[in-house]
């Protein structure tokens, strides 16, 4: 009997010396998907899918019953917004005409606001709470790659954190920690810029932190938009964060940090797209490729 | 064939456990309460409880692998639902040759397990850094909604599973 103990013992005492060894191997920065890793979230994937879409049409067609019920005063405002948008078109597309010609002028062809987007749908979201992560449909077959910002048509939504053949993992916005900034901008006019850092998400207050980095004299105001400045190298430039809420000094009263509630709804995400920055670093290393 | 139905039974919770938080229950993602489903431990007390013979560890495998699925899929982290699963498999395996099989001994079994397994995964958790709360804060808004949610889980799967369960013991028996 003290053998089997002993045996009981040993397993557990191996069980937590595995435990460990794992966290420590998972927790690590370079960490990439092995394959059996990789083969499982895949085949998890298709029968999420095989489960998801289903579902989703049943909930759809309740909701779209629901709305059927709002649909003529929704009409109305939508016309009324489609005229106004009319006339902004024009102004776009002459603006884009103005820049593609000037870029034309200084020979720089492409800019950090160019991206490639991917589409794809949420299947899954993590049980687990605390990570906040969801899973997308499409993976590296599809060109989804670790670090890519990952939007809704609303504003930005997270980035992809890893990645499976034909499956992904999003780290959601109010799943970042301060391992995860993102360099973020409010625009003004005649280059009274303000600059910062999105540092972390405060679960407290539902927002992230803008830490202005900048010794500014310009008052950050609420309800100004704050969208990423494409400094960082990651995410391209113009991607919408969110709205400044309040802001608050920090505690040494040398800087201040505006608390900013994400545009994306974090909580009822479907389709989002991945947003593909470094499209023209790879047709120019093909290009440079071609040339020798 | 019969042998591939409980793997059967428990992927589709683990795909399914997904899924829910991303259809049904996204109404509750807003608040503060925190609803983590694990029903996949659920089924596994159940076959602990009634598929299992005194000497056979089926649902501690069983425990080990489909938590390491759920680190995997889900987490990313790996090991911690794997360890924490198969412990606690273990110890309901342990605990549950003392009493008969019905179901007040399955509701008692499954409130202490869950309750187990939410400690173990949040203490690992605190102290790689992963989550960061107040205990008090904690046991309000995760570990009581928690249980509750899992405990009607329960409630529901019992009368569908347990026949079933004793019947593939059965059937084990007959095809030695």
């Amino acid at each position: 009997m003290s053998f089997f103990r002993n045996k009981r013992l040993f397993i557990i005492l191996i069980g937590i010396i595995l435990l460990v060894a794992l966290i420590g191997y998972s927790l690590s920065d370079q960490k990439r998907l092995t394959m059996p890793e990789q083969f499982i979230k895949d085949s998890v994937g298709w029968v999420q899918q095989a489960v998801y879409f289903p579902a989703n049409y049943v909930k759809n067609v309740v909701n779209n019953l629901r709305d059927l019920k709002h649909t003529y005063e929704e009409n109305q405002v939508l016309k009324e917004k489609l005229a106004e948008y009319k006339t902004l078109i024009y102004e776009v597309q002459q603006l884009k005409k103005d820049n593609e010609e000037l870029r034309e002028i200084i020979d720089k062809t492409h800019s950090i606001r160019d991206y490639r987007p991917i589409q794809a749908t949420v299947i899954s979201r993590s049980p687990e709470r605390w990570l906040e992560q969801v899973t997308i449909n499409k993976g590296e077959q599809d060109g989804v790659k670790k670090n890519m910002a990952v939007i809704t048509p609303d504003g930005m939504l997270g980035k992809i954190q890893s990645v499976a053949q034909s499956s992904a993992t999003v780290q959601l916005l109010s799943g970042f920690d301060q391992f995860n900034r993102i360099s973020a901008t409010i625009i003004r006019e005649e280059g009274k810029d303000v600059f910062g850092l999105i540092e972390q998400f405060d679960h407290e207050s539902q927002s992230l932190l803008f830490r202005i980095i900048e010794e500014s004299e310009q008052e950050v105001e609420e309800g100004e938009l704050v969208v990423s400045s494409g400094m960082g190298g990651l995410f391209p430039a113009g991607l919408p964060i969110g709205t400044v809420k309040e802001v608050v000094p920090d505690q040494y009263g040398l800087t201040s940090t505006a608390l900013v509630e994400p545009a994306a709804n974090i909580y009822d995400v479907h389709h989002v797209i991945v947003v593909d920055a470094d499209l023209y670093d790879e047709e120019e290393q093909n290009e440079s490729g071609d040339l020798e | 064939m019969r042998h591939l139905y409980i793997p059967i039974t428990l992927f589709l919770l683990l795909v399914v456990e997904g899924v829910n938080g991303q259809l049904l229950a996204s109404f509750l993602l807003d608040s503060d309460t925190q609803l983590v489903p694990h029903w996949l431990f659920i089924f596994l007390i159940l076959i602990a409880i009634f598929y299992d013979r005194e000497t056979t560890y089926f649902s501690v495998v069983y425990s080990v692998i489909f938590g390491l699925f759920i680190d995997i899929v889900y987490t990313d982290i790996l090991g911690v639902y794997m360890f924490v699963y198969g412990i606690v498999t273990y110890i309901v395996h342990t605990l549950k040759k003392h009493f008969r099989e019905n179901f007040t001994v399955t509701f008692l079994l499954g409130v202490i397990g869950i309750i187990l397994v939410e400690l173990a995964i949040n203490t690992i958790y605190l102290f790689i850094g992963v989550a960061q709360f107040e205990w008090s804060h904690y046991f309000y808004f995760r570990l009581l909604p928690t249980v509750l949610a899992n405990m009607i889980f329960l409630i529901i799967c019992y009368p569908f599973f347990k026949n079933r369960l004793l019947s593939w013991k059965q059937g084990d028996l007959v095809d030695r």
